[in-house]
């Protein structure tokens, strides 16, 4: 009944309409539990009406679904991973203590690629989470559950966590809009770290303005994380209108020029990049100065690499706690310590997961550090720095999300093309310097969303909202959702 | 290609364990991202770069006082394992 509501429109009918949010709540968990066994969107939904009384906030009695690697005292949060899979918290995270705070009504707890190291939506320790506008198509990941249980009008809003592009590439591929604000923004206490130093926190919505709405309520710096930014005291929702005429964006020739690909034989490829410059055209009609750059393909295709190098290598050492002994699956029947850690990793750890460890370990061995380790870091500066000069010239810089729709669960991509490297993994850039960054749906392929990325300077999280809110206008994929299901 | 027996080695500190068929998978995906990571090598002067380990330097980051403010209670702490004594994590023998 209240399927594909925002924010705002939920807002009105407890407001002025006299519709109750427990009313609201049990309608949504209905929902959740209709589409639960075709999409897997959830670990655990919730199944008791609770809400803090207030209603001061644009969110009080609002339903809202949250990444299950964020702790919830008294609520089971597996990350995704068997090595958790009856792990129930003791504490809140400072995002879920807002929220709650702010009114917010948790739904349920979401699927993610397992601790959130993963981009398919595929390896989650509860089983695959499918893309609504197609189920025989992933979603991406990490926060796969948050994305699909937004872009199916489950909930208005979800909550995700975003290293490499963990909530911006779901958000593409479900034709939602996913944000994560400038590093620190938000607090990430209570977030079951993967790579810290590239570790956000964001939502996803089906509209700008819900985007802003939610940070607003979420950001501000927070005594348990010392990498917290100071608030900004600025309330994104009312510079949303905000003139952007004047406004300038880059675009970087070696990821969406068309020429690269014209040999691809590609058609979803080469019409997601003819309605990308069409997009630009109808914006510069807006008001926008955009302008193609050119970087050195040589820094653009090391890009993938050195995400992989950085983050597997913080990950190896960030789950180094999960053991099995103070949480988690207890083996039986060892005679040692070391035994039992081994058994409950070894079982409590999925392939992929294994995979990824060796892969941070071996990087960090001491004859490799120099190479693949400090070599990424390098590469991180480089890219960094590149962009921050860009910076001096443009308010933000805009890209395809990705270079075409939702791929199939039996697709696989060729991992050392450019496209693989450049084109479908650029999103990194935003986490390599902690610059705020939202993907909208932009185009309809083949019946599929796919998202463009806007990305800005750090600290100006309020100018690239008020920027995308005008994007979204132009596009005019605003509120869209799979009603698939619907009588 | 990477010999099986170094990834063995690398599990094992990790402490976990994968079947043949897993390190097989793995070999062969090393074989992959070792090329990648090459593309790093290719990047001039790469070298005298200084590393970057954090998006940026946030000037008001500082680390708090160190008073005791909310901590977790014993039961808290023990609350998810299921083998404890004497309020106390139990595990199995070290000493031998």
């Amino acid at each position: 009944m209240y399927r594909g509501k925002n924010i705002t429109e939920l807002r009105d009918l407890i407001d002025n309409q006299g519709v109750s949010p427990e009313e609201i709540f049990k309608s949504v968990v209905e929902d959740c539990n209709k589409y639960q066994d075709e999409y897997n969107s959830f670990v655990t939904i919730i199944d008791k009406f609770k809400m803090k009384a207030r209603k001061d906030t644009l969110i009080t009695g609002i339903p809202y679904a949250l990444k299950d690697n964020f702790s919830t005292a008294n609520i089971l949060t597996t990350s995704s991973s068997n090595i958790l899979k009856d792990y129930i918290p003791v504490y809140d995270a400072t995002v879920y203590k807002k929220l709650k705070n702010a009114g917010g009504v948790l739904v349920g707890k979401t699927v993610l690629d397992e601790l959130a190291m993963g981009g398919t939506g595929t390896t989650g320790h509860t089983g695959v989470v499918k893309n609504p506008w197609d189920k025989t198509r992933m979603i991406g990941g990490s926060s796969a559950g948050s994305a699909s249980s937004v872009a199916l009008g489950l909930v208005p809003f979800a909550i995700g966590s975003d290293t490499g592009d963990s909530i911006r590439k779901p958000a593409s591929l479900g034709g939602v809009v996913g944000f994560k604000p400038t590093y620190g923004r938000i607090s990430r206490y209570g977030l079951f770290a993967f790579a810290s130093s590239l570790d956000h926190v964001g939502c996803l919505t089906r509209n700008v303005k819900d985007a802003a709405i939610v940070t607003d309520i979420i950001k501000g710096q927070d005594e348990a994380d010392m990498t917290s930014l100071k608030d900004d005291l600025k309330n994104y929702v009312d510079t949303l209108e905000n003139d952007i005429k004047g406004r300038k964006l880059f675009y970087i020739k070696e990821v969406c020029d068309k020429e690269l690909y014209k040999d691809s034989n590609d058609e979803v490829l080469m019409k997601v990049l003819d309605d990308f410059y069409k997009t630009l055209d109808k914006l510069r009609e807006e008001g926008f100065i955009i302008e193609e750059v050119s970087i050195d393909k040589n820094l653009l295709e090391a890009i993938y690499p050195s995400y992989m190098s950085i983050s597997c290598a913080e990950a190896t050492s960030n789950n180094a706690n999960l053991t099995g002994i103070q949480f988690g699956p207890r083996p039986e029947g060892v005679d040692s310590y070391q035994e039992l850690m081994m058994k409950a990793r070894t079982e409590g750890f999925s392939e992929l997961i294994k995979r990824r460890f060796i892969l941070g370990s071996f990087i960090l061995q001491k004859e490799n550090q120099e190479k693949l380790f400090l070599n990424a870091c390098r590469v991180r500066r480089l890219i960094v720095d590149k962009i921050n000069d860009l910076f001096k010239t443009y308010d933000g810089m805009i890209l395809p999300a990705s270079g075409g729709i939702a791929p199939k669960f039996s697709d696989d991509s060729e991992k050392l093309s450019d496209r693989y490297l450049i084109l479908e993994n650029h999103l990194a850039i935003g986490n390599f310097g902690g610059f705020p960054s939202i993907t909208l749906p932009f185009t309809m392929v083949n019946d599929m969303p796919v998202g463009i990325n806007l990305t800005g300077r750090v600290c100006e999280d309020d100018v690239v909202l008020n920027m995308a809110n005008y994007i979204e206008k132009v596009t005019g994929l605003k509120d869209i959702y799979s009603k698939v299901g619907e009588e | 290609m990477i010999e099986k027996e170094k990834l063995k080695k690398y599990a094992k500190l990790l402490m976990f364990d994968m079947d043949e068929e897993e390190y097989s998978t793995l070999q062969e995906e090393f074989d992959i991202i070792l090329k990648q990571m090459d593309l790093i090598a290719n990047i001039p002067d790469i070298e005298n770069v200084k590393p970057m380990t954090f998006p940026f330097i946030n000037k008001d980051a500082k680390l708090r006082e160190d008073v005791v403010k909310d901590y977790l209670t014993t039961g808290e702490v023990l609350a998810n394992t299921k083998h404890q004594v004497d309020d106390q994590v139990k595990i199995p023998k070290v000493v031998e």
